[in-house]
């Protein structure tokens, strides 16, 4: 018999960290030791808890040492109940699906990542990797990360060593500032930072996650500095169920979002309808 | 043409005989008439079966993709969680008087659910213990397009398919007569010891006659020569609109009766304890309003987007995910939707404005 495919395996909730008003980040280890998550960055999970079902959630980070980790906004029933869990607990995961952010493509090449609110989530392993490489060809790396207000952006500590990486540049920004917050970076919308003075450099491949209308102006602007499209990657975001290409949610044209995507080419779902892209 | 698989010539009485011990061995689908409707019903007896039937409600891929499968359950004893599989629970069975429509349709699930990376444990496991025989069809419905796609209304080779993977006998009434063509070997097997003489060329002249015959009586037609393309190039064709705003109800009929819809919810249902959660998987449709919703918002918001996804994804993008149409022109769709949308006609209607624009192009160029 063809053992299931939607059967989830548990994962020990192995640490806490709050990232947010509503945002935490769950590490994790499978119980199974015997069992592997082989990921790359931009893959996904279906994460979930018996009796409330599940959700497609990206990797914040993939150790070596079989730990992974999820960073959860509580948005919804699933999510609300899985940054509950504490340390100790179960939580539940099949996967890894789905497509990955185009690594082999990478080297000695220029490249901006722009990311807006939770978007930064599926790009943090990559970029954790490609500063961890220190761009030992000389090519840069430029991360444009907007949000709505300093106490939303995450992984600021992240954000705030990668700069200093050679090579390396990150440029932040915040529609508002609230009172009591102090923010000396620029406000506005993310695009924005694409003409910052020293952010000028022509990036060769552009890797863009966030709120889709806002990777909808990111690709216009960066095609309008003369990117081709094919270099355009974008992380999508769907309705999802099975994460396996089954249930058909998270379709768009002819695409699965949840096993040809979710890191899709630009020309890959241009062409489709109810998309905002 | 004598028929691709040895073909024999079997009494009615006799395949009727079959069918008894058929149902003896295994449970035996067929199409019951019940009121103005036609089902799949498990049969005893060839009486039974609406051997005349135009169409059924269902079809029957949709006997073999059940509507409501359990996926996993988990079991609570204190803090720990037991998650099991569910074993499918599928049993041996045989389709019979299917046609070739939705012969097509099983075919057409298959690369679907079945033939991809990941597979869809008890459809595999219905489909490896169900064998099928199929009857080519003699009645040519109003809203029977099969002939279009190929896909009717005699069953041939298709695609890449396999001579056994359709079906495992194949029908054709003749005069008084059946002919039976063999397509596999447990084809073979279910004919064993019954008295039967070798087709004759006569036989075979006499189903492609009849094969004509149905053919030459098709009203529907839809012509599929670019469609793809061309159902992308007017994703903003005033028909989206018109019909879809002024007609559809979201009553999700279309995808429930369509032979290839394979979408589905996964919902958890637990007992009043909490000791027991079963996770199943429910048929869903792209029709349902919340079908595509995220937290943020819904990317098919209106029936005009849900229309489109519908008929563009059976007439368009299915060819670029599965490599054939997500149609087999059965019909069924047309003549459940309480307000009549069509999608062949829907397609008609945009090629026809993209001729006439062609036309209008040459005059003034
Ligand atoms: C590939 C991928 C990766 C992702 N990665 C992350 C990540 O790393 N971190 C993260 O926080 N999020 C991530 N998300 C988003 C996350 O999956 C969603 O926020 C989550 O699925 C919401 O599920 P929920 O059960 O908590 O919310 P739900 O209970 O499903 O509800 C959320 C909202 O969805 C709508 N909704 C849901 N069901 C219905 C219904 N039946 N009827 C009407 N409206 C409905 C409503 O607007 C509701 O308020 C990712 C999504 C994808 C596709
Ligand atoms: S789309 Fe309609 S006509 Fe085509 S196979 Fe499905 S139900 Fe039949
Ligand atoms: S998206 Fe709609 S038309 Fe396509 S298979 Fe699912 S229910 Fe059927
Ligand atoms: S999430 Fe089920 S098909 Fe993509």
């Amino acid at each position: 018999m063809t053992p299931s495919p939607l059967l989830p395996l548990d994962a020990e909730v192995l640490r806490v960290s709050e990232e947010s008003s509503d945002t935490r980040t769950l590490v994790l280890r499978l119980r199974d030791s015997s069992a592997r998550m082989d990921a790359r960055p931009g893959q996904f999970n279906m994460v979930g808890l018996p009796g409330i079902g599940e959700a497609p959630i990206t990797f914040s980070a993939i150790g070596g040492d079989g730990e992974f980790a999820h960073t959860i906004r509580g948005v919804g029933s699933v999510t609300r109940a899985l940054i509950g869990v504490a340390p100790g607990g179960t939580v539940q995961v099949r996967g890894p699906y789905g497509s990955s952010w185009p690594e082999e493509e990478l080297a000695g090449r220029d490249v901006v990542a722009v990311a807006g609110g939770n978007g930064i989530i599926p790009l943090r392993p990559l970029l954790q990797k490609m500063v961890a490489d220190r761009r030992p060809d000389g090519s840069r790396l430029l991360v444009l990360y907007g949000g709505r207000e300093p106490g939303q952006l995450l992984f600021r500590r992240d954000l705030d060593a990668w700069a200093s990486a050679p090579g390396v540049e990150v440029r932040l920004t915040v529609d508002e500032v609230p009172d009591g917050w102090k923010w000396d970076g620029p406000r506005g919308v993310v695009t924005g930072l694409l003409d910052h003075p020293s952010a000028g450099h022509p990036a060769e491949l552009a890797l863009v996650c966030g709120p889709e209308l806002m990777m909808r102006f990111a690709v216009r602007e960066l095609l309008l500095r003369g990117m081709r499209p094919a270099d355009v990657f974008v992380s999508l975001e769907r309705r999802m169920k099975c994460g396996i290409g089954h249930c058909g949610h998270c379709q768009l044209g002819p695409n699965y979002v949840c096993a040809d995507g979710p890191v899709f080419r630009y020309p890959q779902v241009k062409p489709y309808p109810d998309a905002m892209l | 043409m004598p028929a691709a698989f040895p073909a024999r010539r079997l009494a009615r009485e006799d395949l009727h005989g079959l069918v008894v011990r058929w149902a003896g061995a295994r449970e035996v689908v067929a199409p019951v008439r019940e009121g103005n409707e036609v089902h799949w019903r498990p049969v005893t007896d060839a009486a039974q079966v609406d051997w005349d039937y135009a169409s059924t409600m269902l079809p029957p891929s949709k006997v073999l993709y059940k509507p409501l499968v359990d996926v996993a359950r988990f079991t609570r004893a204190g803090d720990a969680v037991a998650t099991g599989a569910v074993e499918p629970d599928a049993r041996p069975s045989l389709l019979l008087a299917v046609h070739p429509c939705d012969l097509h349709g099983i075919l057409v699930l298959d690369r679907t659910v079945k033939g991809r990376r990941f597979v869809d444990p008890s459809y595999a496991a219905w489909r490896a213990q169900t064998l099928i025989v199929g009857l080519n069809c003699r009645h040519v419905g109003e809203l029977c397009f099969c002939a279009s796609f190929g896909t009717g209304p005699f069953y041939s080779r298709w695609m890449d398919q396999g001579p056994s993977d359709g079906c495992d006998l194949l029908l054709t009434e003749l005069e008084g007569d059946c002919l039976v063509e063999v397509m596999s070997r447990p084809g073979e097997e279910l004919l064993a010891g019954t008295r039967m003489t070798e087709a004759s060329e006569t036989d075979y002249a006499e189903r492609d006659r009849l094969e004509e015959s149905a053919r030459s009586r098709f009203k529907k037609k839809l012509e599929i020569g670019g469609l793809p393309e061309l159902l992308l190039r007017n994703l903003e064709h005033p028909v989206w609109e018109r019909v879809g705003e002024g007609r559809c109800l979201s009553c999700t009929n279309c995808t429930m009766v369509c032979p290839t819809c394979y979408c589905y919810d996964l919902q958890d249902r637990s007992s009043l304890d909490l000791r027991e959660t079963v996770r199943a998987r429910r048929w869903d449709s792209c029709q349902d309003r919340n079908f595509a919703a995220v937290h943020f918002g819904n990317f098919r918001a209106t029936r005009k987007a849900r229309l489109r996804q519908f008929v563009c994804h059976k007439l368009s993008y299915w060819v670029g995910q599965h490599g054939c149409f997500g149609c087999v022109g059965c019909g069924r769709c047309i003549r459940l939707c309480p307000t009549g949308i069509d999608l062949a006609e829907i397609a008609g209607e945009i090629r026809r404005t993209e001729k006439a624009e062609d036309l209008k192009g040459k005059a003034e160029g």
